[in-house]
């Protein structure tokens, strides 16, 4: 009876002492939550969110209090992984993004624009350029595609296009379902 | 030296062994895995090489290696020769192009590329008057050996030459500019896809040349050893080979007949022994393998004179009654050449570009060759086994010649786990096919591949932008913070320097006593501003020729608003009337321009007759004024010119002048899109953004005015 | 059927699935045939049952999970599955026997999962080890072979025996006994040494047991010429068969009293049906070649602990799903260096 007290005691202490150690040893360093949360933003800087930019909602998020399907560009995804992070129940999106597929970026008609400067000042990105009442120009490659120049400018000389695909960025399809095999994952190996 | 292509005892009795245990063939070459599809080569071997055939129109993508798309130098309806120069650029990395045949342009279009996309690039359309008149020497050489590398090296830059083999890369880029950096020039004559032979009928028709173009890469590199690889499928090449080298310090070795044998890889570890390290240029290493086409093209270069115009391709599959060789001029089209092959049924189907076994399936069969194509197959599809769950066999994995797990490759990339994907190190992936060519459950495994990297290398990207957009977002935020402050120190100023200006007023005679505070406000203000502007100093030291940009931009501005009318005069004038109504203090004003002589250095450059005032005779305030005038202007003429604009659209002037300025200021962030994903560049970004971020706060400030 | 594939390879060495687990079958011919000589017709009647059984039970079960029938039926795995049962249940076990291991074997150990390709654990052994548990008595109840018990089982009898457990004109009894694996744990509890069990009728004196050598002999001929058929990979039956000898041996050098020698520990029970047939079974064991070898060395490993120490006679079936469950930490620590890179 003492004896497999003792034994027990031993282990007990022994597996402490190999908790502890592993706990110090292979410490993860923890980014605060909003960082986290900001990391699997899409950083599109749309205010879809009803906050400023995705830095403020990933700072609310972290203090929770806001829900965590309000932006809408991450989609389903983004929202999985914020309530992973804060551990919060998931909730359905409220508003699907329309096309996830592709990325679109502003392109204003420089013939039309009236160089007001509204949309630079709408812009969370700087990403268009230009002096009043000169022509302005976007970017494209630092346009996040948040449409919020559209509604500022006041001769509706801008829209948003598609990006190109050229040969260079140019993706293989996915094989298509048929050529797939028919049955579904078994839940991946960890 | 020559090796004739004896075997030893256990490479004989492995070749015995394998009548029976035909896997055991993987016992005689080096590297792991590989397959022995069947090869199929007599097909296109069996007629006789063509050499004389010029299509009618020539397609010449601008586009046909790895790099920047080059531009063209000639316009509709020129006439060209042969070896004439098309095509070129000096933005980067790229392969000039020459005109094939002699003839006109007769459209510079987008047409489809000989791609997996099916996408269109821009392409030279030329018609060819077959008469073939061509400028002899057109690279004007004096035919002797290049003695340094660099002189080689733009020598077949100038000759349009790319590696040959199939991924297009320009071969001047390949070569170290160094003497001695290379130990092994490896030429790499084991085309080792089925169906293909156009290699084969190079080293029988052209081994002399062949030979002479890696004497000529090894001497001006200072090379010692020269291999050369052949599978021993081609008893005929390796005969004409044999006897080109004889006498040179070229080796021919015969290497057994395993796909993918000629991959760069495999081939080099077979002749070599060394395995290339990964991601590591096979150049890091000492070694240097090009394909027999590319040396036949630099031979040709080197010697002759003549670019890159021709190339030999296979025109061969089951499809075809009369497969053929033929020395194809670049832009021939794929449909022509197939139907020139007599197709047994009509060409329905979708022709391959390449082998079966890495060969991408065309778009559209009117596509031309381009300087990569060595063969079009024509093989009408067949009924394929379904997919069926991978079983986990492990065939795939003893096929890969890399040893890699294609299944957990596969396992991932269909769950979309791509972070494991590439952690299985997907890149290093050849595409060979040899997976995919065992696996008995009939999976597209490359495919899966294919779609995996080009995934991965879309969310890189996605992640980069993300990241720029958050920091550019972060600045505007800052920024906006700052002018904030910045709006509310002026105001304060402001407020502070009318209320003494009233209180001098009030006490007009005796000034003396009042004078030291209006310095000292002034004095307050101009440290204001001197910090602020050391503060940008500090940021941004690389931003100088932004600003200077947009001075230029601001000084042309003015420029044409001095031309201009009136109301814009008044505006330029007005700081001066200003400056005269203001109290004269010259101590105090010597002292705020001293502080403000750092901030204000760039500008005075151009300054102007109203900058001189300033500069003489300001505080700061003054000074503040006379940028917001400069602005002003600037706006005034901006406006006018969008009225004319409005006015006259027909005249071309002022809409020149337009597009102009704008294109100045968008200079630096060009600069910056070109590095956006280096995170080391991200200092210089930063202070990129901030000269942008200021130049647009200025902006937006003189908007506030307006308004 | 669908087209040529969209992307390369444009060629393929035709081999398939089908084939592959066709040659699994044939390969298993000489030992069925042996089966026959030395316990008679029993094992056709069973192997019957087994396939109709496996060709309701996947109808079904592809149906309910709205698959297509054709294509998983006629991939024949499922009939490796219903071999291995057969080759591992008495062939005189009555009929409910065979039928309720092959519908849970499939059940559970394969549709659950997802089907072909995707279940962890090897639905043979699954089944196996489920009968194992559920009916003992029946299960260890072997026919004797006809050279110890003197009568050859005709086809009739076995049908009588299987489907209404009686016999015609012999006793039951008679006719079945333990398996030498048995016969020698129990003897060893009531203190009589391997040896002496080794020598008693039942081995006909030559230390190995008569009729399961041959069957293993067998099943070992089949599995050579699947390993020239590249059906399996070497790494199984050398990893285990290897991994077994040498316990086996050093045990027996040990103490030859209470082990048994490594020959009658390699020829006795389902070792070779296991080494070449039931282990081989690529999508539960490791994908890796180290993995493989680990994975079958560990099996071996297992075998021997459970039949020298275990509650069970053979371990055969304990020992596979236990290493199944390690596969996929094997394969984890087993990936291969690629080319290009260091360790
Ligand atoms: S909704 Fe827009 S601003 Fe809000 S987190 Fe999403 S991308 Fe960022
Ligand atoms: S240019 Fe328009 S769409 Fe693009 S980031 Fe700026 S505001 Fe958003
Ligand atoms: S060859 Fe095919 S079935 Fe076999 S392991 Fe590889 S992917 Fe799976
Ligand atoms: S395609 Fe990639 S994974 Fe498949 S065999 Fe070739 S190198 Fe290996």
């Amino acid at each position: 009876m003492i004896s497999a007290i003792l034994i027990f005691l031993a282990l007990a202490i022994l597996f402490g002492i190999l908790l502890g150690y592993a706990s110090v040893r292979f410490k993860i360093e923890g980014n605060p939550v909003a960082e986290q949360i900001d990391n699997v933003l899409p950083q599109t800087q749309c205010g879809q969110c009803g906050f400023p930019g995705c830095k403020p909602y990933a700072e609310a998020l972290a203090k929770g209090e806001s829900e965590v399907n309000l932006c809408v560009p991450g989609g389903h995804e983004v929202m999985i992984q914020i309530s992973e992070i804060t551990h919060r129940e998931p909730k359905e999106m409220e508003a699907e993004p329309e096309n996830i597929a592709q990325k679109i970026v502003a392109k204003i008609d420089e013939d039309i624009c009236i160089g007001c400067v509204h949309c630079i000042k709408a812009c969370p990105v700087d990403a268009i350029l230009g002096a009043t009442k000169m022509m302005h120009t976007v970017i494209e490659s630092e346009c996040t595609g948040c449409e919020k120049c559209i509604p500022v400018c006041p001769v509706d000389c801008i829209a948003m296009i598609p990006e190109e695909v050229t040969p260079q960025t140019w993706g293989w399809p996915e094989p298509t379902p048929q050529e797939a095999p028919l049955i579904q994952t078994f839940p991946p190996k960890d | 030296m020559t090796t004739t292509p004896t075997r030893t005892f256990k490479q004989k009795l492995i070749l015995g062994l394998s009548k029976l245990y035909p896997m055991a063939k993987r016992a005689l070459y080096r590297f792991h895995g590989g397959v022995f599809p069947r090869y199929n080569k007599e097909l296109s071997l069996s007629h006789p090489l063509i050499t004389d055939f010029i299509p009618k129109t020539l397609v010449l993508p601008l586009q046909q290696h790895v790099g920047v798309i080059t531009e063209p130098l000639v316009t509709l309806g020129d006439l060209v020769l042969k070896n004439q120069l098309l095509a070129n650029t000096e933005k980067g990395l790229a392969a000039p192009i020459h005109a094939p045949t002699s003839g006109k342009i007769v459209a510079i279009e987008e047409r489809t590329l000989p791609h997996a996309s099916g996408l269109s690039g821009l392409s030279i359309i030329l018609e060819s008057d077959q008469k073939d008149q061509a400028i002899e020497n057109s690279l004007d050489v004096d035919g002797s050996i290049p003695e340094m590398p660099d002189k080689l090296k733009a020598l077949i830059h100038r000759a349009g030459i790319v590696g040959m083999g199939g991924a297009g890369f320009p071969t001047f880029a390949k070569i170290p500019s160094q003497k001695g950096q290379i130990k092994y020039l490896l030429i790499n004559g084991a085309e080792c896809e089925p169906f293909i032979t156009c290699d084969d009928v190079l080293m029988q028709t052209r081994a002399n040349d062949i030979v002479q173009g890696a004497l000529i890469v090894a001497q001006s590199l200072g090379i010692e050893h020269i291999l050369c690889g052949i599978e021993d499928n081609k008893g005929k090449a390796i005969k004409a080979m044999q006897k080109a080298a004889k006498d040179t310090n070229v080796q021919i070795k015969v290497v057994v007949t395993a796909y993918p044998m000629g991959g760069q890889t495999q081939l080099t570890q077979e002749l070599t022994g060394i395995e290339l390290p990964a991601h590591t240029h096979a150049i890091d290493v000492g070694v240097l393998m090009m394909n027999v086409a590319t040396f036949a093209a630099i031979y040709q270069a080197v010697i002759h004179g003549n670019p890159l115009t021709s190339r030999y391709v296979t025109v061969s599959g089951l499809g075809l009654n009369h497969p053929f060789n033929i020395d194809a001029r670049l832009g021939s089209s794929f449909k022509e050449l197939a139907l020139l092959a007599e197709p047994k049924t009509p060409l329905t189907y979708p022709l391959i570009k390449g082998g079966p076994m890495m060969g991408i399936e065309m778009q559209s069969n009117d596509v031309p060759i381009i300087k990569t194509t060595n063969c079009i197959l024509a093989t009408p599809p067949e009924p394929m086994e379904e997919p069926m769950p991978c079983i986990r066999c492990g065939e795939c994995m003893d096929a890969c010649p890399i040893n890699l797990l294609p299944q957990q490759l596969y396992w991932h990339s269909r769950s979309h786990e791509f972070d494991k994907v590439e952690e299985l190190k997907v890149f290093d992936c050849i595409e060979c096919g040899c997976c995919s060519f065992v696996c008995p459950s009939h999976i597209p495994l490359v495919q899966y591949y294919r779609f995996a990297k080009s995934e991965i290398k879309h969310i890189k990207q996605e992640e980069a932008t993300a990241e720029l957009a958050k920091k550019r977002h972060e600045f505007r935020q800052e920024r906006l913070e700052r002018e904030k402050k910045e709006r509310e120190d002026r105001i304060r100023a402001k407020k502070e320097a009318v209320k003494q200006k009233a209180a001098q007023k009030a006490s007009a005679e005796t000034t003396e006593t009042e004078k030291p505070k209006a310095n000292a406000a002034a004095a307050a203000a101009a440290r204001a501003a001197k910090a602020r502007a050391a503060k940008n100093g500090k940021e941004t030291p690389p931003a100088e020729p932004k600003l200077s940009a947009r001075d230029r931009a601001i000084a042309a501005a003015k420029k044409r608003t001095d031309a201009a009318s009136k109301p814009t005069e008044s505006n330029t004038t007005t700081p001066t009337k200003k400056q005269k109504d203001k109290p004269k203090d010259p101590k105090a004003a010597a002292m705020a321009a001293a502080k403000k002589r750092a901030a204000k250095a760039a500008k005075e450059k151009h300054s102007t007759q109203a900058d001189a005032t300033a500069s003489t005779e300001t505080d700061a305030t003054d000074t503040t004024d006379t940028m917001k005038d400069k602005r002003a202007a600037a706006v005034e003429a901006a406006r006018q010119k969008a009225a004319e604009k409005k006015r006259a659209k027909q005249s071309e002037q002022p809409e020149n002048d337009s597009l102009e300025t704008p294109s100045v200021a968008t200079k630096p962030s060009d600069e910056t899109t070109a590095t956006p994903n280096k995170a080391s560049d991200a200092k210089r970004k930063a202070a990129m953004a901030a000269a942008k971020a200021r130049a647009k706060k200025q902006q937006s400030k003189t908007t506030e005015e307006k308004t | 059927m669908a087209t040529i594939p969209h992307t390369s390879p444009f060629t393929h060495n035709a081999s398939s699935v089908r084939k592959v687990m066709l040659q699994v079958q044939i390969a298993a011919f000489p030992a069925l045939m042996t089966h026959i000589y030395f316990f008679g017709f029993g094992i056709t009647i069973q192997w019957t049952l087994a396939v109709l059984t496996l060709i309701i039970v996947e109808t079904a079960l592809l149906k309910l999970r709205n698959r297509p029938v054709a294509p998983y039926i006629f991939d024949l795995s499922g009939l490796i599955t219903v071999t291995g049962i057969v080759f591992c249940i008495p062939p005189e076990s009555p009929w409910w026997v065979i039928v309720s291991g092959v519908t849970f074997a499939l059940i559970f150990g394969k549709h659950l999962y997802g089907g072909l390709g995707y279940n962890p654990f090897n639905p043979a052994m699954l089944g196996y080890a489920f009968l194992l548990i559920s009916f003992p008595a029946e299960l260890t109840q072997w026919t004797l072979p006809s050279e110890v018990s003197g009568h050859h089982i005709s086809f009739i009898e076995s049908f009588h025996l299987i489907f209404t457990g009686q016999s015609l004109n012999l006793s039951f009894d008679q006719l079945t006994g333990a398996t030498p694996l048995d016969e020698v744990k129990t003897a060893l509890a009531m203190g009589v040494p391997v040896t002496t069990t080794l020598n008693s009728t039942n081995f006909n004196g030559e230390q190995i047991p008569y009729g399961w050598a041959w069957i293993n002999v067998a099943f070992f001929i089949g599995g050579l010429w699947m390993l020239y058929k590249r059906a399996i990979r070497w790494q199984y039956p050398v990893g285990f068969l290897g991994s077994l000898a040498l316990i086996a041996y050093v045990f027996h050098w040990i103490d030859p009293d209470t082990y048994a020698p490594a020959s009658f520990h390699l020829l006795t029970g389902g070792i070779m049906l296991a080494a070449f047939f039931i282990i081989t079974d690529p999508v539960t064991s490791s994908t890796t070649p180290l993995g493989r070898f680990i994975y079958a060395a560990g099996i071996a490993v297992l075998v021997y602990v459970i039949r020298n120490w275990g509650a069970f006679p053979d371990g055969i079936a304990f020992g596979i799903l236990i290493m199944n469950m390690f596969v996929p930490l094997i394969d984890q620590y087993t990936q291969p260096r690629v080319v290009g890179y260091r360790r």
